[in-house]
């Protein structure tokens, strides 16, 4: 039996040893990248100067032309993260200023990705490989129920999300084959889209009173001089519980309502979505009222 | 408590250890604590079947004594059946009554009459499939005296529900497992480390190709209308990987564990897609099921006595009887006769038992043959799991039918955002490995295991999926 005791613990380290190993291996990989997403072109950058940078959901990275505040001589990135809540938004802005990002105004959507504070595993995942390298990242983190889990066994959180940052990904940082993340600077315009769903319901969703994201978004802008601009944006015409965005109003005053500047069907690709028309309808008017002089 | 879950990865070891270091001063200690944990594992799932499997156990305990103390013939008889009913009673109101019951409804209402047939609001017993098996061949084994019945209820009910094979197999012979509960087991140190390398190429099969496999196997299934030629004839092999690795990969995890006991169970799987022709895949495909239908359904019948109708009828009624135990629906059923039409020519030329000896390949002629063999018998196999895997009869030959009719064999990319051929490699490297080693019962023993190992557990780690897949397929079963 000694020897068996023996032997698994043999097995033991083999397998910790190959898990320090790989874990060296990704992160190192994934240190290299810089045209697969956004998440990795902020990690592994440099100070940057921006106008304005725009943060958000899939209604952000859809809704906000950036070329179109560029010609107007601002010059802006589209952060917006199709899947993502707040606390990747959040976590976004603090990278941005851990590397020494110099930014201007910050443009949040801020409407249904009020209504919850937790993660989106899916996007949340794109910062772990640099959870030993970002003191920013590790600290975001560490509130998260399964974070010793995560920052401590090795590879763990790479196994956790394999689909997003497994081995097919470091395959792909490897083989240099790009995405489509970062073109048309961040903004991915939709087409109209012929099976698009046009119908919605939101009856159920509540703002949080006191979401934690958005106060720390907030927060963060105004200690480092930053203009904070938080809008709501549209959504189609048929959305039973359309109210939420007045409750929204009434918990936060000061994020501005856009959501009715655009309403017939012909310019959204589905209901939550804009499409590329849409899109530029609605960036004129932000522009229009919030960069008037430029 | 997925064998490749944390939660199994805690629960052995601390069954291990409490095995050997606490409850090893007799089998009977061993066993009782055996059971605990094998109730404790089947109460993960719904502890509210316990009472099942509980009553199953004692139904066939108590009939296997009575059988045996009858003296008349109408005694035995009567005790027979009523395990018989009452075990294929729970398994047709659990896992058929509503698939009976609605085939019914269809039928009338294709005469005109309308009928609403009443359901059963119920989920289907993990497990029970197995569970029922192993009972239902220690009552008729008693009945036909091949056994004396157990007296110790202890004994058998470890027999029934021990844990590695309670929700998937390997169904196992009283004739096999009992002798084995029977007597004390020592600690055998090859032994344990041949279950070592059982468990870690299981699990190289589940989470490195079954569950990889599922992923692109589900993408290409679920949307096969807007697939071409090239994905269908993928999605079919990767699917063929998938049932494979993930049924052999649970039983090869449910033997290994079994030897850290210092037990040996059936085994189940024998590179059944090395096979030179369907007789030979089905002497190497779920062997305790296979033989458990020929003991018990093919042989009673007449088996290949009698004349020439009595043996095509006979192969036909156990392959669509082994469809079916397979699942309520009617594509499990076509599977179990398509691969019965496979078998056919074989019966009738009398060369079902031509390929009996392993695999093996020269330079030359013979060998390209058996080569053809080999990938004709997939290919066959393969077709054959397209109705397996299918929602609907229509489904399945719609798939097969695009796959002749679409005639585009570009590289198409997924709706889950890979490439249709991106796994052929990983799945080529396994074949290889697999083929290297047909003689042995899995790759890692033999002369440099550590190496192995780690190269197994290197592939466990970086290739294998976890937050796509998880399920085992056969706990639906």
């Amino acid at each position: 039996m000694k020897k068996f005791l023996l032997y698994i613990f043999k097995i033991f380290i083999v397998t910790l040893l190959v898990a320090v190993l790989l874990d060296g291996l990704y992160t190192y990989v994934f240190m290299q990248s810089k045209n697969r997403g956004k998440v990795e072109a902020v990690v592994n950058s440099k100070e940057q100067k921006y106008d304005v940078v725009i943060l958000g959901s899939s209604r952000a990275n859809n809704h906000f032309v950036s070329q179109m505040f560029v010609d107007k001589g601002l010059k802006t990135f589209n952060y917006g993260m199709s899947g993502g809540h707040l606390f990747e938004a959040s976590l976004m802005l603090k990278l941005m200023l851990e590397r020494k990002y110099e930014i201007k105004n910050v443009i949040l959507e801020a409407d249904l990705n009020l209504s919850n504070d937790q993660e989106s595993e899916g996007v949340a995942a794109k910062f772990l490989p640099y959870i030993h390298s970002s003191e920013v990242i590790k600290e975001h983190f560490s509130p998260e129920a399964n974070f010793k889990e995560l920052y401590y066994i090795p590879f763990y959180r790479y196994i956790k999300f394999d689909s997003k940052i497994g081995f097919r990904e470091v395959y792909k940082i490897a083989q240099n084959e790009k995405t489509n993340a970062l073109d048309n600077l961040g903004f991915y315009p939709l087409e109209k889209h012929k099976n698009g769903n046009m119908k919605n319901n939101i009856v159920n969703l509540n703002p949080l009173p006191h979401n934690k994201y958005y106060e720390e978004i907030k927060d963060i802008c105004k200690k480092n001089n930053i203009n904070f601009i938080a809008v709501m944006t549209p959504m189609c015409e048929n959305v039973v519980g359309m109210n939420y965005f007045d409750k929204v109003k009434k918990a936060y005053p000061e994020i501005h309502n856009y959501e009715n500047v655009v309403i017939e069907n012909k310019y959204f690709s589905s209901c939550g979505h804009m499409n590329d028309k849409g899109a530029r309808l609605f960036t004129a008017k932000i522009i229009h009222d919030f960069f008037p002089k430029k | 408590m997925f064998f490749n879950s944390l939660a199994f990865a805690i629960f052995l070891p601390i069954v291990f250890f409490l095995y050997w270091f606490v409850f090893n001063k007799n089998k009977s200690t061993q066993n009782a604590l055996l059971i605990v944990a094998s109730y404790y594992f089947y109460s993960c799932w719904d502890w509210r079947f316990l009472f099942l499997l509980v009553f199953s156990t004692f139904l066939d305990y108590y009939t296997g004594i009575q059988i045996e103390k009858s003296d008349s013939d109408k005694k035995r008889k009567f005790w027979f059946w009523l395990s018989v009913l009452v075990n294929l009673g729970f398994l047709g109101i659990f896992k058929y009554y509503n698939f009976f019951a609605n085939s019914f409804a269809e039928m009338f209402t294709s005469f005109g009459f309308k009928v609403s047939p009443i359901l059963l609001n119920v989920i289907l017993p993990v497990g029970i499939s197995f569970y029922t098996f192993h009972g239902l061949s220690y009552v008729i084994d008693i009945y036909y005296k091949r056994i004396k019945a157990e007296y110790n209820f202890i004994d058998y009910s470890l027999f029934v529900s021990y844990f590695p094979l309670l929700v998937a197999g390997p169904i196992e012979r009283a004739t096999h497992l009992l002798p084995e509960v029977k007597v004390k087991r020592e600690f055998n140190l090859q032994k344990a480390k041949e279950g070592v390398y059982q468990i870690v190429w299981g699990l190289v099969k589940k989470v490195v190709i079954a569950d990889t496999c599922a992923v692109y196997a589900n993408a290409i299934f679920d949307h096969y209308p807007s697939m071409n030629s090239f994905s269908l004839i993928l999605g079919a092999i990767y699917f063929a990987f998938q049932i494979y690795g993930d049924f052999s990969g649970y039983s090869d995890i449910a033997l290994g564990v079994s030897k850290l006991f210092g037990l040996d169970l059936l085994r189940n799987f024998n590179y059944p897609y090395f096979s030179r022709d369907i007789a030979e895949f089905w002497r190497r495909w779920h062997i305790s099921l296979s033989s458990w239908f020929r003991d018990y359904l093919y042989i009673p019948l007449g088996g290949s006595k009698g004349g020439l109708w009595m043996k095509i009828r006979n192969t036909f009624i156990i392959f669509i009887v082994s469809g079916f135990w397979h699942g309520a629906n009617w594509t499990y059923i076509v599977w179990g006769f398509i691969n019965a039409v496979y078998f056919l020519p074989l019966l009738l030329s009398n060369s079902n038992r031509n390929n009996i000896d392993s695999v093996v390949l020269k330079w030359n002629l013979d060998s390209v043959k058996v080569l053809f063999s080999i990938l004709t018998t997939f290919l066959l196999t393969c077709i054959a799991w397209v109705f397996f895997r299918a929602r609907t009869i229509t489904d399945a030959v719609l798939y097969l039918k695009r796959i002749v009719t679409d005639k585009n064999f570009a590289f198409q990319y997924l709706d889950n955002e890979r490439y249709n051929y991106e796994l052929l490699l990983m799945i080529g490297v396994f074949v290889l490995v697999e083929w290297n080693n047909r003689t042995k019962v899995e790759p890692i023993s033999g002369k440099r295991s550590m190496l192995k190992m780690a190269l197994a557990i290197l592939a466990i780690i970086a290739f294998g999926t976890y937050s796509d897949y998880k399920e085992f397929i056969y706990f639906q079963f």
